[in-house]
């Protein structure tokens, strides 16, 4: 049972989206999210910043294949606040459809 | 609790949310190369079955069946479709690996069967065509399978 929290953080539109695909996966790569997203390298790398000084993603850094690679991934605490925040956008929905009626 | 926001701000950000999820959706898959190894095993084996010596379709058959039992467990989840993520597993069918070695068990049927009648038929290496015939199959039929999962999981999540 997920409590739900509105997460101001996470709420913003543009950080919404970055944690709606990381929530769907394990881990994606920073370009994977930059082009779904059509955002800048380092417009993206500002919110990986906001997100990860709040503990809700880890970025890793490693070189493969000579190549720099910057994959992302959300925390558990990340996931549990993403969670409760789409628990709150639902509530606040069912709240809305109960008082029209 | 105290939400700062509309309904209509709510299910404007869930409909956003259900776009992203779908954008991840959409790299469910097995990997390209997969299915040309596949097919590749397919035509040497057939190959292997009308010109090799039996020691050399026993060998190659086990080195296949050995590759492939080693390298399926991390692709056939369909998750790791694309080098760039690893999708959720809560999102992909944990049937999908099934789907897939199904399909292969149909392929080796049809391998079979093809084989039989092209050897009936008074073909001279009823193998290879057979081989050639259902690599083709496999080429555009594992995509296909793909396709299918990835519309199936995009309308369960919609």
């Amino acid at each position: 049972m997920v409590t739900p929290v509105f997460d101001e953080l996470i709420h913003p539109s543009t950080r919404l989206s970055i944690v709606a695909i990381l929530a769907s996966t394990d881990w994606a790569d920073f370009s994977f999210v930059r082009d779904r997203l059509a955002m800048s390298d380092s417009a993206l790398s500002k919110q990986f910043a906001t997100l990860e000084e709040a503990g809700y993603v880890e970025v890793e850094r490693a070189v493969s294949e000579h190549r720099r690679r910057v994959r992302v991934a959300l925390t558990e605490a990340g996931r549990r606040a993403f969670e409760g925040h789409v628990a709150a956008l639902q509530a606040v929905i069912a709240g809305a459809e109960r008082s029209a009626v | 609790m105290s939400t700062p926001i509309s309904e209509t701000e709510a299910r404007y950000a869930l409909s956003s949310i259900e776009r992203h999820r779908q954008q991840v959706l959409a790299e469910i898959n097995v990997p390209a190369w997969y299915w040309l190894a596949l097919a590749g095993g397919w035509v040497v084996l057939g190959v292997l079955a009308d010109y090799g010596p039996a020691w050399a379709v026993i060998a190659g058959t086990v080195l296949f069946g050995a590759a492939h039992s080693t390298v399926a467990p991390r692709v056939l989840s369909g998750r790791r479709g694309s080098t760039h993520l690893s999708i959720h597993g809560d999102l992909v069918s944990r049937r999908i690996p099934f789907l897939v070695i199904g399909f292969l068990i149909v392929m080796t049927v049809a391998t079979v069967g093809f084989a039989l009648l092209l050897n009936a038929d008074g073909a001279r290496h009823p193998a290879a065509l057979a081989g050639g015939v259902v690599a083709l199959l496999v080429l555009s039929g594992g995509p296909t399978l793909m396709g299918w999962v990835r519309r199936r999981a995009e309308r369960q999540e919609a």
